[in-house]
């Protein structure tokens, strides 16, 4: 069985860095960053592995940042370990710990090999002092995706009552 | 079964690797304290500067520069600080040596010698004259030059050490300056994927907490000296005090006052001493009372300048520290002076200094440790 604190340490920089930065410029998040601002957060995300079956993170564990997927799928479960989505190569999940300090609402499990980009609130913290334009850009990319979630969930509740 | 007997195996590894590597630490020890020393200063150094010089690369875009400028800044001002201070001392030695009454003094000296020989009983003045022997005197002036350069050898060496820490303090601090974010990322890299995010939380904590402590106790220094460098020229000012070096007084006391208990008294120190050295002359200066009007003896103003300072303490200890800092991190009474002995007994007055800064980062860690022990069962 392969080690992930090996595979994390020596995770090949070259080999995973286009892929990185493709996956990057696909994440609404971080949509409208021209190739420089994009660079600025890949030196900030954490390249992470995971094992199938490996929980990326628990139900009500404190939460501090957002994932996406590089490589693998991983599989969102309920408090009853229901499945509610399982996700794929170029997804991203855990975005509401980016500005929230509520706990995980959900599982997350790794149902295969996976390779997992991660960008956490310490990161976005230090981005604020650091480059406060390329934050910004961040924040409002991050307001616009859950503007967008909260739209979408009105129009199923106004479906739902009518 | 296997299970439980592969689990013992384990922790028996872990146990034998944590001895020998405990044991092979106290082997090298003696080679890497003072390297560990150099790295502990630098990291208290970057902690306490990574915020401001985080919030100037965000205003100038470039990270090099940003840690160029503040390093500047830094010996600038300390530059600044101990020049002017040479420069003062120096006028003031120069005052000294030419208010001073050479000729006057040599006559008294020699009248002195010259009514204690009289009175010396003769074979007194035969030993008197005999000790002034060539031979003797040689011997005297050899022996007192061979201490003057072995001194002269020693401070020679233990300049070139300081300045030597001091230089690679300087090196170290610049790296982390620079290199600190990426620093971090690499080291969390060998956190488990299990307990990736409780690391993150553990580091950011400890960075605010650490951060704000030193900048907290930088700032209670800074009220100090600024209250400290008013009041001694409020008592120049309105009761001619006379007292010289009133800045580089402040600044001292500032600096005592990272030491609790002790500090505040230690800062009156260098204020009396000079306060005395300054008015030996001065007849007023003997003969005055608390603020002129109290009618209490306060012979060369020791008594002004000690209620100044505990007026001084008193408006920093429940005006300035609690509305700058916000909430007290104080420590226990008891644990502060243990960690002051401690310090003390490791590495003297430096030791002193750093003691309660470092015992409340140790707090700090200890807790947020503790928490991520309480809450693992959420990982």
């Amino acid at each position: 069985m392969e080690n992930t604190i090996w595979s994390n340490i020596f995770s090949g920089k070259s080999r995973t860095q286009s892929r990185e930065a493709l996956a990057l410029k696909h994440v609404p998040v971080f949509e409208n960053l021209n190739n420089y601002e994009l660079e600025q957060v890949k030196r900030l995300v954490h390249h992470r592995s995971y094992q199938p079956d490996e929980y990326v993170f628990r139900r009500n564990a404190p939460g501090e940042g957002m994932y996406i997927i590089l490589k693998g799928n991983i599989e969102i479960l309920d408090q009853n370990e229901n499945s509610l989505a399982i996700l794929e190569e170029g997804d991203f999940f855990g975005d509401l710990s980016l500005l929230d300090k509520e706990p995980r609402s959900a599982h997350a499990i790794a149902r295969d090999h996976s390779e997992l980009l991660g960008f956490f609130r310490p990161d976005l913290e230090t981005l604020i002092k650091r480059k406060p334009d390329l934050a910004v850009k961040i924040i409002l990319n991050l307001a616009g995706v859950i503007g967008e979630r909260l739209r979408k969930t009105n129009e199923l509740l106004a479906e739902a009552s009518s | 079964m296997e299970i439980d007997h592969k689990d013992t195996l384990l922790k028996f590894y872990h146990l034998t690797l944590l001895i020998v590597g405990l044991f092979c630490l106290y082997l090298i020890w003696p080679y890497i304290s003072n390297v560990l020393l150099l790295l502990v200063l630098a990291f208290l150094f970057t902690t306490v500067l990574l915020p401001f010089v985080d919030w100037l690369e965000g205003k100038i875009k470039s990270r090099a520069l940003a840690v160029l400028i503040t390093v500047v800044m830094l010996l600038g001002g300390m530059g600044l600080f101990l020049g002017s201070f040479g420069v003062q001392l120096s006028q003031e030695a120069i005052t000294s040596y030419e208010q001073f009454d050479k000729e006057g003094l040599v006559q008294a000296i020699e009248d002195l010698r010259s009514s204690v020989v009289e009175k010396l009983p003769g074979f007194a003045q035969n030993i008197l004259e005999s000790s002034t022997d060539v031979s003797q005197s040689a011997d005297k002036i050899g022996s007192f030059v061979d201490t003057v350069l072995s001194s002269l050898g020693q401070l020679t060496s233990s300049l070139a050490k300081l300045i030597f820490f001091s230089a690679m303090l300087l090196i170290f601090t610049i790296i982390m300056l620079y290199e600190y974010h990426r620093f971090k990322r690499t080291m969390m890299t060998f956190v488990p994927n299990r307990y990736f995010e409780m690391g993150l939380r553990l580091v950011r904590n400890i960075e605010k907490h650490v951060s704000g402590y030193l900048q907290g106790q930088l700032l209670a220094a800074t009220s100090v000296a600024i209250l400290s460098i008013l009041g001694l020229w409020l008592l120049n000012t309105l009761f001619n005090a006379n007292l010289s070096l009133i800045i580089f007084i402040g600044i001292i006391a500032g600096i005592a006052n990272l030491i609790p208990m002790v500090g505040p008294f230690a800062g009156m120190v260098p204020a009396i001493l000079v306060a005395v050295m300054d008015n030996l002359q001065n007849e007023t200066a003997i003969s005055h009372t608390l603020f002129n009007f109290i009618p209490i003896p306060s012979p060369f103003f020791i008594l002004d300048i000690i209620l100044m300072f505990i007026i001084v303490q008193q408006i920093d200890n429940n005006l300035v520290t609690p509305k700058v800092v916000g909430e007290k991190v104080g420590m226990h009474p008891m644990l502060v002076i243990i960690a002051l002995l401690v310090g003390a007994n490791v590495m003297g007055a430096v030791g002193m200094l750093v003691a309660v800064p470092a015992a409340g980062i140790i707090r700090v860690v200890f807790k947020e440790c503790v928490w991520a022990i309480n809450n693992a069962h959420l990982m």
